[in-house]
């Protein structure tokens, strides 16, 4: 029992087609006991796929699946959980408005005689919290705790269960460096236990980090599985894209220009933001890097009027603006991507189309008072070509698109809004990596227009690959700033914690 | 011969999805003309679009308010209060028609105002907030009147409830088409309709999209009240007297209706078969004979099953993708 070659889970020409799709062809994949398995693939290859058909949520067509030396049949997720494979998705799944502890039992509270063991039920997670090494109270409301906090929630929960394997969809997408950290700690302890894990991320680094081998997916087909320490990241990326690698950052002749946008000594009255200041140049593509919850995305929503500044002056083009709500930022040029695209940038059941002109209604208006369709409709192919956007129609709503695809529409919506200071939040996560390519070659030929591009990333290695000058916050407050000459990940991720 | 037969299936069922309510009301006409000889009938028909007309122009106000994202459950009253304003101030107040049926439908707005602040500036559900603003409104009736129907109403006024152009086609009818082309086109080639359905959808991203949020909100309810009191006007006209107690039950069959027609699917027009569908089924009922306490269960079942329709119809169109 429990030697590290044993095999926990099998899966074998699995086979799976959805109407006028196939989305698996004959895909294998092999778990031992103990192991960290890293399932890569560009959006669209199929891992949530592969995913959900061992979550029970889909059936696959054909295959066998063979589970703990068992050949078995998932029928629902209620099965796969009492089976032993616990998922953690992308997106939480927890309730906002009980406490922690009972979100990590959520289903499964200790019962005496049909009554809720409340008691127990609160020393039991918090003994298993505090075993996994995370500093969180399990009486504290779900909503008070940060995304990040919640998504280490979401895995205590799939821990809790003591399952044989458990499934990670991009667990990392809305941690910081600290809390990544964190999760691995909890990976290895898993690991040490026994426990089995299949993780999903898009960021490569973190496969090296603390996996031990990885199955490679494209286009629904199975590409081949490695051990990690064999292949170099461009290998991996050659095999996810079936391609020769270009630079993942392309470059640019950064021509610099005069100061567009210059914030001074804003603040929100001293919760998440502190007296910040900096100036943002033409043609200049400007990174604010830090930990998640130093106060970025505050910062960056002050400006653009989402959220009421207590002190502080925006000047544009050196004249002082007064922004107090989004309106106002975008008539005086400023776009804002959002981190959350879905919840804050997107109308999922709307169309490209709709989504796209949704700042410049009045672009479309004849005479000032009704749509002209057609205009509508050229100025949403004209954005869909420019764009590289993958879509059969402008018609087609936008919950159907890949995430990259659905970034698109988002930048697309603030290009023809013409504004021409551009905020980008987050602007690739949960995006491929051909995806990604694309979306900074958007941002290099909107600094090739002259527009100011601001970029906020908790992705060190990206903020270092795109930007011209680096912004560094902590707490609230710019720790420091780096230019170009001296970018260095150590440079910044000292400055992340301080300085 | 297969593949041939199942493309056939596939280009019916795009076809019956894009209907929507227009379909059930057209299943309704086939069967009806099967069974029953009275229901084919130009002289049903009419009756049939005259019997909508108050619902269907109360519906077409509630239709902005549920496409934003809201409800308001006070339209009823809101009608009701126009109508027995209207009918006091041309008798009491010895007003000309046309003034009165202004201060009635400015007031009638003025309401669905009222209800549009409560939900967006003290963020009351509207739910609860248009349930209070229906109490309140039914409270003022109450006083106004004193709980006693306002008769003796002109000709000219009644017209408009009871008239005919050309001696075939009913003045209400002509009214509610009218409003409803306007609706459709507000909803469709506007800023403020587009605002509407952003809003509905995902308030936080039309705020972060430069929409003004409040003011949309706001007005949808004002519009809400505006046709409520205009639906009112022609009630009162169709009941010949204000009657205290004539719109207790509308609110909820324009909400219904809304639900019933799927406006959610982009068009204001599908308001229009929801309220049709209520009328049709009420009249084919009436035509077998079917006692109008049982009508009530058929009813409230038809809501149910609409909706499921339409659920299920979303569900079937989304893995199609």
């Amino acid at each position: 029992m429990g030697t590290a070659t044993e095999t926990i889970l099998e899966l074998r020409k699995i086979n799976k087609a959805f109407p006028g799709v196939k989305a698996l062809t004959d895909v294998e994949l092999m778990l031992k006991k103990g192991e960290v398995l890293a399932l890569v693939g560009e959006n669209g290859a199929g891992k949530s796929t592969l995913m959900k058909i061992l979550s029970g949520a889909y059936k696959k067509d054909s295959g066998s699946i063979i589970f703990d030396g068992k050949e078995v049949e998932i029928q629902s997720p209620i099965h796969s959980e009492e089976l032993g494979i616990a998922i953690i998705y992308q997106e939480l799944n927890l309730i906002q408005r009980i406490t922690v502890a009972e979100n990590v039992y959520l289903g499964r509270y200790p019962e005496h005689n049909g009554v809720i063991q409340w008691k127990q039920m609160y020393e039991d997670s918090q003994k298993l919290i505090n075993e996994l090494g995370i500093n969180i109270d399990v009486h504290k409301m779900l909503r008070e705790m940060s995304l990040a906090e919640q998504q280490l929630i979401e895995i205590v929960k799939a821990v809790s269960t003591n399952a044989k394997v458990v499934i990670m969809d991009e667990p990392t997408s809305s941690l910081s460096q600290s809390e990544t950290e964190l999760l691995f700690d909890i990976i290895r302890k898993l690991k040490e236990k026994g426990t089995s894990i299949i993780f999903i991320t898009h960021r490569l680094d973190e496969i090296y980090a603390v996996c031990d081998r990885m199955t490679i997916l494209r286009d629904g087909c199975y590409i081949g599985s490695r051990d990690v320490k064999d292949v170099t990241k461009n290998e991996m990326i050659e095999m996810m894209i079936g391609r020769k690698l270009t630079n993942q950052y392309p470059s640019r002749e950064s021509v610099i220009g005069e100061t567009v946008l210059e914030v001074k000594n804003i603040s929100d009255g001293g919760k998440r933001v502190k007296n910040v200041s900096f100036q943002a140049h033409s043609g200049e593509v400007l990174g604010f890097a830090g930990l998640v919850g130093a106060g970025r995305t505050e910062t960056m929503r002050m400006i653009f009027g989402a959220d009421k500044k207590i002190s502080g002056e925006i000047f544009i083009r050196g004249k002082a603006v007064d922004i107090r709500s989004p309106r106002d930022a975008i008539r005086n040029g400023i776009g804002f991507v959002t981190e959350n695209r879905k919840e804050e940038g997107l109308f999922l059941r709307s169309s490209i189309k709709v989504n796209t002109v949704m700042v410049a209604l009045k672009k479309i208006l004849k005479a000032g008072l009704y749509f002209d369709f057609k205009k509508e409709k050229a100025y949403a192919e004209e954005y869909v070509k420019k764009l590289h956007t993958a879509t059969s129609s402008v018609n087609k709503r936008v919950m159907f698109l890949s995430g990259g695809n659905q970034q698109k529409v988002v930048l697309a919506k603030w290009l023809l809004s013409d504004a021409d200071i551009i905020i980008l939040d987050e602007p690739t996560r949960g995006i491929d990596v051909g995806a990604k390519r694309e979306i900074y070659e958007i941002i290099n030929e909107l600094v090739a227009e002259k527009k100011v591009v601001i970029v906020v990333s908790s992705d060190m290695e990206e903020v270092i690959g795109i930007c011209d000058r680096i912004i560094v916050m902590h707490e609230g407050v710019i720790s420091g700033e780096v230019l170009k000459e001296s970018f260095s990940q150590s440079t910044i991720g000292q400055l992340s914690v301080g300085g | 011969m297969d593949k041939a037969n199942k493309n056939i299936k596939e280009k019916l069922g795009t076809i019956a999805n894009g209907m929507g309510a227009w379909l059930i009301i057209l299943i309704l006409i086939v069967v009806m003309t099967l069974i029953n000889d009275k229901f084919f009938t130009v002289s049903n028909f009419i009756n049939v679009f005259r019997q909508v007309c108050v619902v269907g122009i109360c519906a077409l106000g509630v239709s902005f308010v549920v496409l934003g994202g809201e409800i308001d459950l006070s339209s009823g009253m809101s009608a009701t209060f126009a109508g027995c304003n209207a009918a006091l101030l041309i008798t009491k107040c010895n007003m000309p028609v046309w003034l009165a049926i202004l201060i009635a439908v400015a007031i009638g707005s003025l309401v669905g105002l009222v209800s549009g602040f409560i939900v967006t500036y003290w963020k009351i559900p509207s739910f609860i907030g248009t349930l209070g603003m229906q109490y309140v409104v039914q409270g003022f009736i109450l006083i106004t009147t004193n709980s006693m129907p306002v008769t003796g109403l002109p000709d000219s006024f009644l017209y408009l409830g009871r008239g005919y152009i050309a001696n075939v086609i009913p003045v209400p009818v002509v009214i509610m088409l009218i409003f409803f082309i306007i609706g459709a086109f507000l909803l469709k080639y506007t800023p403020f309709g587009r605002s509407v359905i952003a809003v509905g959808e995902n308030p936080e991203a039309a705020a972060l999209s430069g929409l003004k949020v409040k003011m949309t909100k706001m007005l949808m309810f004002t519009l809400g009240g505006f046709c409520a009191a205009c639906a009112g006007i022609v009630m009162t006209a169709r009941l010949s007297s204000g009657q205290p107690s004539s719109g207790s039950d509308l609110s909820l069959q324009a909400l219904a209706a809304v639900y019933i027609g799927g406006t959610f699917n982009g068009s204001m027009f599908n308001t229009l078969a929801g309220a049709l569908v209520w009328g049709f089924i009420n009249n084919s009922l009436n035509l077998l004979g079917v006692s109008a306490y049982w009508q009530k269960v058929v009813l409230g079942g038809i809501i149910i099953l609409a909706v499921l329709l339409d659920t299920i119809r979303a569900k079937v169109s989304v893995k199609k993708q």
